[in-house]
């Protein structure tokens, strides 16, 4: 699963979350061995892990201490014990990369809430992980905060970064995650492309989540092929007009 | 060891006696259990104070709840055990760790029977101002809210390389400001949606407000107090005329 960009969906309670805990050993598994670059997980502590495994919490006023937003996102760094220079280099990246350069000697408490989850973000990726999950990194994010978000997503995701998203944002996933896994009680009920999953009523209904409104517009005008973006279903307007 | 701790002031309803009684009676019950154990610094008196009340915790129904809070206090009784006879002596030590557990017993007997809303009703009725009252409730409410909280940044804290038993012992508390810094932001900011969503319910609004389900002392309660008052009379009687038999006194010989 090198590279991909996947998205975990299902009802509240269906263990979304526990699944990814599971992944960066905040638990450890009843039975059953966990796997990383063909390592077995469970005897590594989470800051072992961390290393390759980058986590971002759903509300980020959980993690923000620093006085300052350099500080901030230094904090990871120091943890993993780079060198003064490196950690400089990296930081500096990292505040251009967010556009929070203007910010760096502020303190991250006092920012709004879409700047305060980018400083989030930017704390867990300037130690760079291989992967990295998010837990619901649209809530409270208005349209421009997510396509930028996204815009961040899609970078890292080319340069070879696992990419992984717990979401209740359906309209959200349809627009712009390739891979959906669904979960309900415990159990994965629906693994594929996002299109064909989010298009499917039977398996949209058992995990309480309400179809994307362009699904829904599709099955009311009886598109057998499934439509999911805007982008495409002007391109079937067009067609249907024209013939 | 501090999430066990909290276990003493979970209330879960059940139907037995002790939880059917009057918090003012139980309450009552309490200070005067820790008004006797303070009154003896001898080992005797206080386990014999302390094996009495084992009775009652098994009548609610809380036993299991109570040994685990008494679990979370070992580690103190065996400090103070170590400190006292390093600088007094042994059977202080072993007396005052027993006293620790007696009065820990009698206020968990208290708030592991007591439903919390009961709790300030019964301080609003004993004349505390009903603000106090409702903030010390609220405090209650909010203490296991607060532990989940905690545990959400310690999580957090954790992917971002944090190990909080790394290093020597002024590390290790260095090591919590990260969880300590988010926790205080948070309880101020719900401080003030709290206060918010009060006011906008009305809070304050009457100096004088009414009670859907005032307290009313029964005559279980009345009896528990009159026999309560009378154990604690006899007890003095007899240690003023000093009538206390000499084995009451015993010590360790070392």
């Amino acid at each position: 699963m090198d590279g991909e960009f996947l998205g975990i969906m299902g009802e509240n309670g269906a263990g979304k979350t526990t699944l990814v805990k599971l992944m960066n050993g905040l638990l450890r598994p009843t039975k059953g061995d966990i796997f990383l670059n063909a390592k077995n997980i469970v005897s590594l502590s989470v800051a072992e892990i961390a290393r390759i495994v980058g986590f971002v919490f759903q509300n980020s006023d959980h993690q923000i201490f620093s006085k300052t937003v350099e500080e901030e996102i230094g904090f990871i760094l120091k943890n993993f014990g780079y060198e003064e220079v490196e950690m400089k280099e990296k930081i500096t990246k990292t505040l251009n990369q967010f556009n929070l350069t203007q910010y760096k000697d502020q303190s991250p408490i006092l920012l709004s809430g879409g700047e305060r989850k980018r400083v989030a973000l930017a704390s867990i990726l300037c130690a760079d992980p291989q992967i990295l999950i998010l837990d619901e990194p649209t809530i409270g994010q208005d349209a421009l905060e997510k396509r930028k978000l996204m815009d961040l997503l899609y970078e890292l995701n080319m340069n070879g970064v696992t990419i992984i998203i717990i979401t209740h944002d359906i309209e959200f996933t349809a627009e712009y995650i390739p891979r959906c896994i669904l979960l309900s009680k415990g159990q994965i009920i629906a693994d594929g492309p996002t299109r064909y999953l989010l298009a499917n009523t039977r398996i949209i209904k058992e995990t309480s989540l309400v179809e994307p409104q362009i699904a829904q517009l599709c099955t009311l005008l009886d598109f057998k092929n499934e439509v999911l973006t805007l982008e495409e279903m002007k391109t079937k307007i067009l067609e249907l007009i024209q013939r | 060891m501090a999430v066990n701790l909290l276990e003493a002031f979970k209330f879960k309803m059940k139907n037995t006696a002790i939880h059917d009684l009057d918090p003012r009676t139980k309450l009552y019950f309490a200070i005067i259990i820790t008004i006797i154990s303070l009154i003896f610094n001898d080992i005797i008196p206080l386990l014999i104070i302390f094996l009495a009340l084992i009775p009652l915790f098994l009548i609610g129904r809380i036993f299991t709840q109570w040994l685990i809070t008494l679990r979370s206090l070992t580690f103190l009784a065996i400090l103070i055990i170590v400190l006292d006879t390093l600088f007094i002596s042994f059977n202080l030590g072993v007396a005052m760790s027993i006293r620790l557990f007696v009065l820990v017993s009698a206020f968990s007997l208290f708030f592991l029977t007591v439903h919390p809303d009961d709790l300030s009703q019964s301080l609003i009725q004993m004349k505390v101002p009903f603000s106090i009252a409702f903030a010390l409730s609220l405090a209650v409410r909010f203490v296991p809210t607060l532990a989940l909280e905690a545990e959400t940044i310690r999580e957090a804290q954790m992917v971002r390389g944090l190990e909080l038993q790394k290093g020597n012992i002024i590390r290790k508390i260095k090591n919590f400001i990260p969880i300590i810094i988010p926790l205080i932001i948070l309880s101020i900011q719900r401080a003030m949606v709290i206060a918010e969503s009060l006011e906008s319910r009305g809070f304050g609004a009457q100096k004088q407000r009414t009670y859907l389900y005032p307290l009313k002392m029964k005559l279980k309660d009345y009896l528990t107090i009159i026999i309560t008052t009378f154990i604690f009379g006899f007890l003095i009687a007899i240690i003023v005329t000093g009538g206390l038999p000499s084995w009451i006194y015993f010590r360790f010989p070392f």
